[in-house]
């Protein structure tokens, strides 16, 4: 168990602020100290949304850039934004279906930032659940080795977090962003 | 005892709450809101006996939790930083008064701003006014300052403040909560005193005498607080740089010096007023220069009178606009280690950041939802009067309508209808004699909009007011207004018409529409501007009546009309520019618009969006010979 720093950015409205909170829940059930930072207030209205959580590790509640473990980008535009947080060695899971962007791709290998893609709005059509974006991508981003928490202990700390008719279609939105 | 994740906002009820507090009052504001619905959550969990009230202003919301102080009993209200401008009046007055149960101001700073219209410190009102801070670094320490703070006002007998900041009060931390038995303070009632609670002049000036004794004893007390502590700081030694913080920034500066890889004392103060001037004093003793990070201003460092040795906004090193980031605070740092002789680590270069900097990608501002009544309030309005008319507008979600450049101005709750009374008196000196519209949401009108009407009518000004009525206070998670027929708790409670208000102050032409109706929406806005301008007339009301339909949305859902574009769109780009609904997409190849059926909503409106006829009802589309929407 690691202490870890995640960046998690999307748009308004596309779920930034559950999988912030799946993730403190998933901290806290293994008894790591939590602090998460959310943006509220414009963040259903469409603008960019971002959200820093710190598993293990200090109370400062904003990450530094090219400190952040890992990037979790439910919109391929909002983690382009964001990539400077991830370190070198980090990781970056986004949502998209073409790729990243080439004109990183030098920069990022010199870094030894692994970049992994997934058409999550894809494959949460296909489920049947539009609206679950935000958990594919969770979910991939844990089957990648992203972040140092199982697909497992997301579903756990999904499951406690509720509400109880949600955790059905929550727990199947993760497992199918982790390809199961 | 158990640890549980706690959004700052909720730590500061759940503290409120197990002190004992049995009133508390709000007006929604961010990054305040939660607080309000924080308590009124523990009062159902923990099957407490408490008031909790969305007041109609924070002046109101301020005076109707200290008559409950005065009652003896423990109060508190909570409000954005801005709020507290508008609870200001009584704050001052409450000072010199003095309270009986504990009472504490909650004003909430937006450091940034992210979401407000000044990054003003309430700490500063505070010194000003003469109230006592706590400056809680996270939840954690805003659920204990929460009860530290109305215990403390309630042993001298006055208001004091507990201001958090965002990244406190929308910080979700791992907190150790005590599952302790609430606090209750016996309250018999209002004892009179008209010498304290109606205190004329010549008693005020013994009272404020009395007030400047409190100050005196409490900072002695928080000389010897432990919410004042220092960190990596031996007695006795004597150190190039030291550093004093309080709130998030020090949090924020502790870390940038652990990533460093250096070492300085530090001084943490979580009380910045009155400042514990001896143990301040003590520290920098010890330090050849001092450097103070503290957010949104200067407020530590502006009550250090001997400053020959300390570093901060006010000489430049630390910036004095913005938030205080990692970054900023981390390059203050190396600039003051070296000042100072000290040996600095490299900065590490960060060509992510120049790289994605130049490749320019578009900012993403936030819109008014699809289907938003104000979007259909506003297009027809500016389909009418177009770019030349005065649009002074007002603080909601239509604030937005800055995208559709449909407002004009903002200043401050209420300033739609005064700025467009002073447009008016203008104009008879500017002869600048375009349309004066001014747009208002429903909260807004009724928190500050009222005695501007009224001065409208009697000064005899003539402009269309929009009363943009969606039945809530939107942005900041539908909170109920007076106007609505339920309270804070959901329990019914009495509704008071806006048409009714209205009509009392006197206006003359006073309609209700539907914004939807586009046709019957524009013709009227015609005859009220008519109104306004005829010899007998005078003053137009509209108001703009369609709930929100983010929290609302069975009207749409009763009567759905699906669109499409059809294939003769060219891309022009007068939909997205002129209406700018979110479901209204342009390819990549920017050759079309698309309908984004993931977030349409079916309303319809947009059907008007395009002058050129190419979106149409999708039925229609389909009728449409070999044309595939």
């Amino acid at each position: 168990m690691k202490d870890s720093k995640l960046v998690i950015a999307g748009i308004g409205g596309q779920g930034v602020i559950f999988v912030t909170k799946v993730l403190a829940q998933a901290g806290l059930l293994r008894g790591q100290p939590v602090m998460a930072s959310e943006n509220h207030g414009m963040s259903q209205r469409g603008g960019s949304v971002m959200s820093y959580v710190k598993l293990g590790g200090s109370e400062a509640p904003l990450i530094q850039r090219g400190t952040a473990d890992a990037l979790i980008a439910l919109d391929k535009g909002e983690g382009i934004r964001n990539l400077a947080y991830v370190r070198r060695g980090g990781q970056v899971c986004a949502n998209s279906s073409d790729g990243f962007d080439d004109r990183l791709a030098a920069c990022l290998a010199e870094l030894s930032i692994q970049v992994h893609t997934v058409d999550a709005d894809g494959l949460a059509r296909a489920a049947g659940m539009l609206a679950s974006t935000n958990l594919v991508v969770l979910g991939f981003a844990a089957a990648c080795g992203a972040l140092d928490l199982t697909v497992e202990q997301l579903g756990e700390a999904i499951e406690a977090l509720g509400p109880a008719r949600s955790v059905p279609v929550n727990l199947k939105a993760l497992e199918a962003g982790a390809g199961r | 005892m158990s640890v549980q994740l706690l959004l700052g906002n909720d730590a500061i009820a759940l503290g409120l709450t197990q002190a004992g507090c049995q009133v508390v009052t709000a007006y929604p504001g961010t990054p305040s809101s939660e607080i309000l619905a924080g308590v009124i959550r523990y009062k159902k969990k923990l099957g407490l006996d408490l008031y909790a009230e969305w007041s109609a202003s924070e002046k109101v919301a301020f005076e109707v939790a200290l008559a409950a102080s005065l009652s003896g009993l423990r109060a508190a209200t909570a409000m954005k930083q801005v709020g507290l401008n508008v609870a200001a009046d009584p704050m001052f007055s409450a000072a010199y008064m003095g309270v009986v149960g504990g009472f504490v101001i909650v004003p909430c700073d937006d450091p940034g701003p992210m979401s407000s219209q000044t990054e003003q410190d309430s700490r500063l009102l505070a010194l000003t006014a003469k109230v006592p801070v706590f400056d809680p670094a996270t939840p954690a320490e805003a659920l204990g300052m929460a009860g530290a703070a109305l215990e403390l006002s309630e042993r001298h007998r006055l208001p004091v403040m507990l201001r958090p900041t965002t990244r406190v009060c929308h910080a979700v931390q791992s907190v150790a909560v005590d599952n302790q038995k609430v606090v209750r303070r016996p309250a018999a009632g209002f004892k009179k005193d008209p010498q304290r609670w109606a205190a004329t002049p010549v008693f005020r000036l013994k009272l404020h005498h009395e007030l400047n004794a409190k100050l005196a004893a409490i900072e002695a007390e928080f000389n010897e607080s432990p919410l004042n502590f220092s960190v990596d700081c031996e007695g006795g030694r004597h150190y190039p740089l030291g550093v004093i913080a309080g709130g998030v920034a020090y949090q924020t500066v502790r870390q940038a010096l652990t990533d460093l890889g250096v070492s300085v004392p530090l001084l943490k103060i979580g009380t910045p007023f009155p400042l514990p001037r001896r143990r301040v004093a003590e520290f920098i003793a010890q330090c050849g220069r001092v450097l103070v990070v503290e957010e949104p201003d200067a407020c530590i460092e502006l009550q250090i009178s001997d400053r020959t040795r300390v570093s901060g906004r006010l000489d430049g090193m630390v910036p004095s606009a913005g938030e205080l980031t990692p970054e900023i605070l981390s390059a203050c740092l190396s600039r003051c280690l070296s000042a100072c002789g000290l040996s600095v680590p490299p900065s590490e270069d960060l060509p992510l950041d120049g790289l994605v900097q130049s490749l320019k990608i578009a900012p993403r501002r936030p819109r008014l939802c699809p289907g938003c009544s104000h979007r259909s309030a506003m297009y027809t309005m500016k389909h009418l009067f177009g770019p030349n008319a005065i649009y002074p507008g007002d603080i909601g979600c239509y604030s937005l309508g800055t995208n559709l450049r449909a407002i004009d101005t903002f200043v401050d709750m209420g300033a739609a209808i005064t700025l467009a009374t002073g447009f008016y008196q203008a104009a008879r000196f500017t002869g600048d004699h375009r349309p004066i519209v001014a747009l208002i949401g429903d909260s807004t009108f009724l928190h500050s909009g009222i005695t501007p009407l009224l001065n409208a009518v009697h000064t005899g000004a003539r402009f269309v007011l929009l009363i943009l009525d969606n039945h809530t206070t939107a942005m900041t998670g539908a909170q109920p207004t007076p106007a609505n027929d339920f309270n804070a708790e959901g329990d019914l409670a009495a509704r008071i018409p806006i048409l009714d208000i209205v009509r009392a102050c006197g206006v003359r032409f006073t309609r209700m529409a539907d914004p939807y109706e586009h046709e019957s929406f524009e013709s009227l806005l015609k005859e009220a501007h008519a109104f306004s301008q005829a010899p007998e007339g005078g003053l137009a009301v509209i108001i703009a009546d369609r709930p929100c339909i983010l929290y609302d949305r069975s009207p749409v859902e009763a009567n759905p009309i699906p669109v499409a574009v059809t294939a003769e769109c060219d891309g022009c780009r007068y939909c997205l520019e002129a209406f700018e609904c979110p479901a209204l997409v342009l390819r990549p190849d920017r050759s079309r618009v698309d309908i984004d059926a993931r977030i349409c909503i079916d309303c319809g409106q947009c059907i008007d969006a395009c002058y050129k006829g190419f979106i149409v009802p999708k039925d229609a589309a389909l009728a449409l010979s070999g044309a595939r929407p």
